[in-house]
C-alpha cells in the first residue's frame, strides 16, 4: 500500500510586493539583485514588515481549501546557515503555541477521494543559487536575492496520495484553483514546487526534496516507489531519511550527512507581532471570494445547459471562463461556450499565444450573432477567430474584408449546385438510392463557396433537386 | 552536568570555529551551570503572551523600488551577482 | 565656552545669540580632540559635524525654520545606522560595513537640525557591561579613567560625562543605557518597548532591546524623547505614544505618588556605599511627598538566568547574518568551501559574542530547550504579571541602578557569573518592556552612585516627573576631566 504525501510551495505572484517589504514580489523581469532593499537583504538593523494583502490571500486559500483558519497567527524562525538566505534564518509558520498558521486540517477532493491538507503555512522564498565554473576547484557560487523575500504558501497534504498520477490529477486541481482565486499564477517558472515524501508497505517514510517541477516530480515518486519496491523484495530495511533528486542523473540520493546534524532551534520571530484574524475579515474575504471553480461549472451546467465537459474545461480555465462570462448573453450562452471549447482553443492554448492574442469578449459575442443570424458560416469563423486573435479587427471589418459573409443568395447557390451535380454524377445518383449519402454533396458545395454557402440551405435546394 | 563534548558541537553548528580557543567552553559551561537556576521556579500555569495586531495596522500592498546602487555598496559582487564560496 | 550646559539651556543661548552654531560645534570638537585620547568614548568622528553647524547658523541668520534641536551636539553609539559611516557595533566583522540607511531615530534627529558628533564605542555587539568587551579597546570612566564606564552604552555615557557632546543614543537590552549612566553620573533612559523605533538598530535581542536617551538632566531627556518616540512604519513593533509631550508638567512633582521599594533588589548583593545612597534616596522620596514602602517581586532572582537564556538564544540567530557573504570586512571567498570560509570569518567575533553565540545554539536546541529556553519565556511571563500586579498598587518601583560602584578595569571580566549579576537589578524593566530611569544621585570615593525608577508602559511623563523630582534634591559634584 503506497503512500505519498506533498508539501507544495506556492509563489503568491498576484501580490504587488514581498511578503515582509516593498520589493516587487514578482522578481522575474529584474537585473540579478535590482529587486533587493535592506530589510530582504537582512541587512543589519532592518525589520520584517509583515504584508498586509499576503495574509488575506493565504487565508482565502485556506479557507478554499476547506482548512480551519485560526483566531491569531504568529511567525517562527528556522535558523540555519546557507548563502541564499540573508539573514541565515527563515521566517516562517508553526503551530507551536497552539495552531498559529494560517490554515489546518482542510481536504481537496480528488476523483472522489479526499486528500487532506494538513496545514498551510505562510512564509518567505530564499534567493536563487548559480553555480559557475567548470571543474569542482573553480567553481563559485553566484547569489541572486531577487527571489528572498517573495512570499509563499506552504501547503502540507497527509500522505493520502495511492500513486503519482493522483498526484498529478490534484497538482492540476491545485493550480487551476490557485489561478482561480486570484492569487498566483502557477504557471509561472518556478512558481509552484512540490517536494514529496513515499512510503510503501506500512514502511519507513522517505522524503524527496530538491524537485523543480511537477514534471520532476511525477519521475522521482516513480524512482522512489521502484527503489523502495526493489529493497523490500530482497528484505533490505528502508531508512527513513531525506533524500534529494538529482535531476542529471535522474535518482533519488541520500542527503542524510547534510540533514543529521540540522538543528533550527525554532523560536518566535519577535519582530513580527502576533496578528488577528478576526470573524470579520473571514466573512469578507469569504464575500470576495471568487467563485470557485466546482460552482462555477455547476453554474453554467445548470444556468445555461451547457454540457457539462464543455462546462468542465470553461469553469477550469480562468482564462476561458472570463472570456465567457463577458461574452454571453442568456441566449447565446451555450454558442459561445462551444465556439471557446471547439474553434477557439486551438489558438490560445499557451501562455504567450494568450499574452499576444488581441482576442476579447465583444468579438466571440458578434461572432456568435453574426453566425445565428447567418451572415457567417460555423466553418468560416473558424479562419476569422484565427485572424482576431493576430490582429484584433472587428468582425464587422472582417467580414467586408476578407469575403467571410455567408452566401445565402437562392440563384447563387444553385449555380454552385448545379456544377457540383455536373461533377459528381456518381454522387447524385448515390444520392438518389441513398438520402443519407447527400451529405457529400453539401459538403462539395461547401468547398466551392469556401465554406461561405448557407449550409441549411444548400441541403434544402439539393434535395429539392433530387427528390 | 553540562557535557563538554555537547557544547563543542553546537559551535560547530553555530559556524563557530573553537580550535585555538578551547577555554570558551569552560566558561559557557560555567553559565550553562548558572542557568540551573531556572529549575527552582514553579512556571506550570505560564503562558507565552506577545504584542498583536490587527490585519489592517499592517502594511499596504505596494510595490516601491528601491535604490539601484544597493547592491553596488555591498560587498564581493561581480556583474551584479553576489559571490560566495562554493558549496559542498 | 562653557560645555557644561544643558540641552534646553544651549538652546536658550543659541536663540539669545549669546554663541553661534558653529562656536559651540568648534569648541566641542576641541574638548574632544583634548580628551578622547583619554576617554576613548568616541570610534569615529562626523566629518562634516562644523558643516552641518554653519548651515544651522545660515538658517537662523536668515529667519528661516530651524528644527527644533538648533545643532546640539549629539553622539551616536555605533551599533546604529547612519548612510555613508562605518558602523562596526564595535567588532571587528564589520569593520568595514558602511550603512546604507539611516536610522529612524537618526532621520528624527536631523530633520529637527541636530548635529552628529560621531559614533561612541561600546560593547561588541552591545553584549557586556564594561564596554571591555569592545574589539577597539575600552572606553574609560570619564571620573577616574582606570575605572569601567560601564556597559553596553559606555561610549555613550561617557561622551555625555566628558562634556564631549551634550548627550547621546545608546541601546539598553538589559540595562546597557541605565548602568553606564549610573556609572558615568548621567540621566538614561530605557523607554517602554516598543515606544522608540528600532529600524536601524543592529539587533541583538530584539524582542526586549530598545534603544535610549542619554543627557546630563532629565529635563534633556525628556526633550529628546519628544523628537525620537512614536510609531514607525519601518518597524512593526513600535506603539502609538498619542503624540505625548514628555517635557511639559515636568515640574509636577509627586506628592501622594505610591513608590515601592524592590526588596530583592535592594537587599544583600549591594555595596555598602550603594546601600547607603538607596537608603537616603528613599528618604528624599519621601521628602518629596510620596509614600515608600517595600514590595518583593519573588520571581527577581531568577530574571538573570531568564534574561541570559533568551538573549543569547535571539542573538545566536540575529548573529547569524554575520556570515562576511554580503557585508563585513574584506576577506575574498575566492578557494574557500562554504563552511571552513563562514568558520574563519565567524572567528573575528570577539570571545564574549563567540561565548553568548554558542549559548544561544544550546538551550533552545531541540534537545535543551524545555530546561532553558522555555522555561525562560515563561519566567518572563511570570515576571510580566507580577510586575503589573505591583503597579495596580504603586505608581513606580525603585531600586539602585546597579547594586555596585563603578570597578576597576579586569576586575569582573574573568568570572561570567559575577559579571551576569552586574545585571541584576536592570534586567526586569527590559524581560516587562516597562520603562526605567537612571538618575545620577550621588558621588562617593569619586565613583557615581544611580538610581533606578521603574514605570508602568507608556508612563514615561510621570515617570520624567518623578525622576526630575528626585534630581532636584541632588548635588552633585563636577566631573573631574
Amino acid at each position: 500500500m503506497t503512500k505519498i504525501g506533498l508539501e507544495i510551495h506556492c509563489q503568491l505572484t498576484k501580490l504587488e510586493s514581498k511578503l515582509f517589504c516593498s520589493c516587487k514580489a514578482n522578481y522575474r523581469e529584474f537585473e540579478p539583485n535590482h529587486n533587493i532593499c535592506p530589510v530582504c537583504m537582512g541587512l543589519p538593523g532592518s525589520l520584517p514588515r509583515l504584508n498586509q494583502k499576503a495574509v488575506k490571500s493565504a487565508t482565502s486559500i485556506a479557507m478554499a481549501l476547506s482548512c480551519d483558519t485560526p483566531e491569531k497567527i504568529a511567525f517562527f524562525r528556522k535558523n540555519y546557515f546557507y548563502p541564499d538566505l540573508p539573514k541565515n534564518f527563515q521566517i516562517t509558520q508553526l503551530n507551536v503555541y497552539g495552531d498559529m498558521s494560517i490554515g489546518g486540517e482542510g481536504y481537496v477532493d480528488v476523483e472522489g477521494k479526499k486528500i487532506k491538507i494538513r496545514r498551510i503555512q505562510l512564509e518567505e522564498d530564499p534567493g536563487r543559487l548559480i553555480y559557475e565554473g567548470e571543474s569542482e576547484r573553480t567553481k563559485i557560487t553566484l547569489v541572486d536575492y531577487n527571489r528572498a523575500g517573495t512570499p509563499l504558501v506552504e501547503i502540507v497534504t497527509d500522505p493520502d496520495f495511492e500513486n503519482p498520477r493522483q498526484v498529478r490529477v490534484f497538482l492540476n486541481i491545485l493550480s487551476d484553483l490557485l489561478e482561480n482565486l486570484g492569487v498566483s499564477e502557477p504557471g509561472l517558472e518556478g512558481a509552484m514546487r512540490a517536494d514529496g515524501n513515499v512510503s510503501i508497505e506500512g514502511g519507513n517514510k522517505v522524503e524527496i526534496k530538491n524537485i523543480g517541477s511537477f514534471h520532476d516530480l511525477e519521475k522521482a515518486l516513480h524512482f522512489e516507489i521502484t527503489r523502495q519496491e526493489s529493497l523490500s523484495e530482497r528484505d533490505i530495511e528502508i531508512v527513513q531519511e531525506t533524500r534529494h533528486w538529482d535531476d542529471k542523473r535522474k535518482i533519488t540520493v541520500s542527503s542524510r550527512s547534510k540533514e543529521e546534524d540540522q538543528d533550527y532551534r525554532y523560536f518566535l520571530e519577535n519582530d513580527i507581532p502576533w496578528v488577528k484574524i478576526d470573524q470579520e475579515t473571514i466573512t469578507t474575504l469569504q464575500k470576495d471570494m471568487p467563485e470557485s471553480i466546482s460552482s462555477k461549472k455547476e453554474r453554467f451546467v445548470e444556468k445555461f445547459d451547457i454540457a457539462p465537459q464543455v462546462a468542465d474545461i470553461l469553469a477550469s480555465d480562468k482564462y476561458y471562463s472570463d472570456l465567457f462570462e463577458n461574452a454571453h448573453s442568456n441566449s447565446d450562452a451555450k454558442d459561445i461556450a462551444n465556439l471557446i471549447t471547439t474553434d477557439l482553443m486551438g489558438f490560445v492554448d499557451t501562455k504567450e499565444k494568450r499574452e499576444e492574442s488581441k482576442l476579447t469578449s465583444q468579438h466571440l459575442s458578434d461572432l456568435v450573432a453574426a453566425i445565428n443570424d447567418k451572415t457567417l458560416t460555423r466553418t468560416s469563423s473558424k479562419t476569422a477567430l484565427q485572424e482576431i486573435v493576430k490582429s484584433g479587427k472587428s468582425v464587422k471589418e472582417l467580414l467586408s474584408e476578407m469575403d467571410l459573409g455567408q452566401v445565402s443568395d437562392s440563384s447563387e447557390i444553385e449555380s454552385i449546385i448545379m456544377q457540383v451535380f455536373e461533377e459528381e454524377k456518381q454522387a447524385v445518383r448515390d444520392a438518389k438510392e441513398n438520402p443519407e449519402t447527400v451529405n457529400y454533396l453539401v459538403g462539395k458545395v461547401m468547398q466551392k463557396t469556401k465554406g461561405k454557402a448557407d449550409p441549411t440551405k444548400t441541403l434544402e435546394l439539393i434535395k429539392s433537386k433530387i427528390y | 552536568m553540562v557535557d563538554e563534548e555537547e557544547i563543542i558541537r553546537v559551535a560547530k553548528l553555530m559556524k563557530i570555529d573553537l580550535e585555538d580557543h578551547t577555554e570558551h567552553v569552560g566558561r559557557v559551561k560555567k553559565m550553562l551551570e548558572y542557568f540551573d537556576i531556572l529549575d527552582q521556579i514553579d512556571l506550570s500555569s505560564e503562558e507565552i503572551v506577545s504584542q498583536e495586531k490587527a490585519l489592517d495596522e499592517l502594511r499596504k500592498d505596494e510595490f516601491i523600488p528601491n535604490d539601484k546602487k544597493l547592491i553596488e555598496s555591498l560587498k564581493n559582487f561581480r556583474e551584479h551577482y553576489v559571490r560566495a564560496p562554493k558549496m559542498n | 565656552m562653557n560645555l557644561k550646559t544643558s540641552i534646553i539651556d544651549y538652546i536658550n543661548d543659541v536663540k539669545s545669540g549669546a554663541f553661534t552654531v558653529e562656536e559651540f560645534t568648534s569648541a566641542t570638537i576641541q574638548r574632544i580632540k583634548d580628551v578622547d585620547g583619554d576617554v576613548h568614548a568616541y570610534l569615529s568622528l562626523n566629518k562634516s559635524a562644523i558643516d552641518d553647524a554653519r548651515i544651522i547658523d545660515k538658517k537662523i541668520s536668515a529667519g528661516e525654520k530651524v528644527g527644533i534641536c538648533y545643532g546640539f551636539p549629539i553622539s551616536i553609539k555605533d551599533n546604529i545606522c547612519i548612510t555613508g559611516t562605518k558602523t562596526t557595533c564595535a567588532s571587528k566583522i564589520l569593520e568595514n560595513f558602511v550603512a546604507p540607511y539611516t536610522a529612524t531615530v537618526v532621520n528624527k534627529l536631523q530633520n529637527e537640525d541636530a548635529v552628529i558628533t560621531g559614533k561612541t564605542n561600546l560593547d561588541e555587539f552591545a553584549m557586556g557591561l564594561t564596554t571591555e568587551f569592545s574589539a577597539y579597546g575600552p572606553t574609560k570612566n570619564p571620573w577616574n579613567l582606570k575605572y569601567v564606564p560601564g556597559g553596553s552604552s559606555g561610549g555613550s555615557a561617557a561622551s555625555v560625562a566628558a562634556d564631549e557632546c551634550l548627550a547621546s543614543l545608546g541601546s539598553d537590552t538589559g540595562g546597557s543605557v541605565r548602568n553606564p549612566a549610573s556609572f558615568c553620573s548621567v540621566v538614561g533612559l530605557k523607554p517602554t518597548y516598543g515606544l522608540i523605533s528600532r529600524y536601524g538598530l543592529i539587533s541583538y535581542a530584539n524582542s526586549i532591546e530598545q534603544i535610549g536617551p542619554v543627557t546630563k538632566t532629565v529635563k534633556d531627556c525628556g526633550f529628546l524623547l519628544n523628537i525620537i518616540a512614536g510609531q514607525d512604519s519601518n518597524d512593526d513593533t513600535t506603539i502609538d505614544n498619542t503624540n505625548s509631550d514628555y517635557l511639559s508638567d515636568i515640574e509636577q512633582g509627586i506628592d501622594g505618588k505610591n513608590i515601592g521599594v524592590i526588596k530583592e533588589m535592594t537587599s544583600d548583593g549591594l555595596s555598602p556605599e550603594v546601600s547607603s545612597a538607596t537608603k537616603d534616596a528613599i528618604q528624599d522620596f519621601e521628602k518629596l511627598g510620596a509614600n515608600c514602602e517595600e514590595v518583593s517581586l519573588p520571581t527577581i532572582p531568577y530574571t538573570v538566568a531568564a534574561y541570559y537564556t533568551i538573549t543569547s538564544t535571539e542573538a545566536g540567530s540575529n548573529l547569524a547574518r554575520y556570515d562576511n557573504i554580503r557585508y563585513g570586512y574584506d576577506l575574498d571567498s575566492e578557494g574557500y568551501e562554504y563552511n571552513s570560509y563562514i568558520s574563519k570569518s565567524r572567528a573575528k567575533f570577539g570571545p564574549e559574542v563567540t561565548r553568548r553565540i554558542i549559548l544561544g545554539g544550546f538551550v533552545p536546541s531541540a534537545g535543551h530547550a524545555g530546561k532553558y529556553f522555555l522555561k525562560a519565556l515563561k519566567v518572563k511571563s511570570k515576571l510580566i504579571s507580577e510586575v503589573n500586579n505591583a503597579f495596580e498598587k504603586y505608581d513606580f518601583l525603585i531600586s539602585p541602578t546597579a547594586p555596585v560602584q563603578p570597578f576597576q578595569f579586569g576586575e569582573k571580566i574573568d568570572d561570567p557569573v559575577t559579571l551576569m549579576l552586574l545585571d541584576y537589578n536592570t534586567v526586569t524593566a527590559n524581560l516587562t518592556g516597562k520603562p526605567a530611569i537612571s538618575v545620577p544621585y550621588r558621588v562617593t570615593d569619586g565613583l557615581p552612585i544611580g538610581m533606578q525608577i521603574i514605570g508602568n508602559s507608556q508612563s514615561e511623563k510621570s515617570l520624567l516627573q518623578a525622576a526630575y523630582a528626585l534630581e532636584s534634591k541632588t548635588e552633585l559634584p563636577e566631573v573631574p576631566l
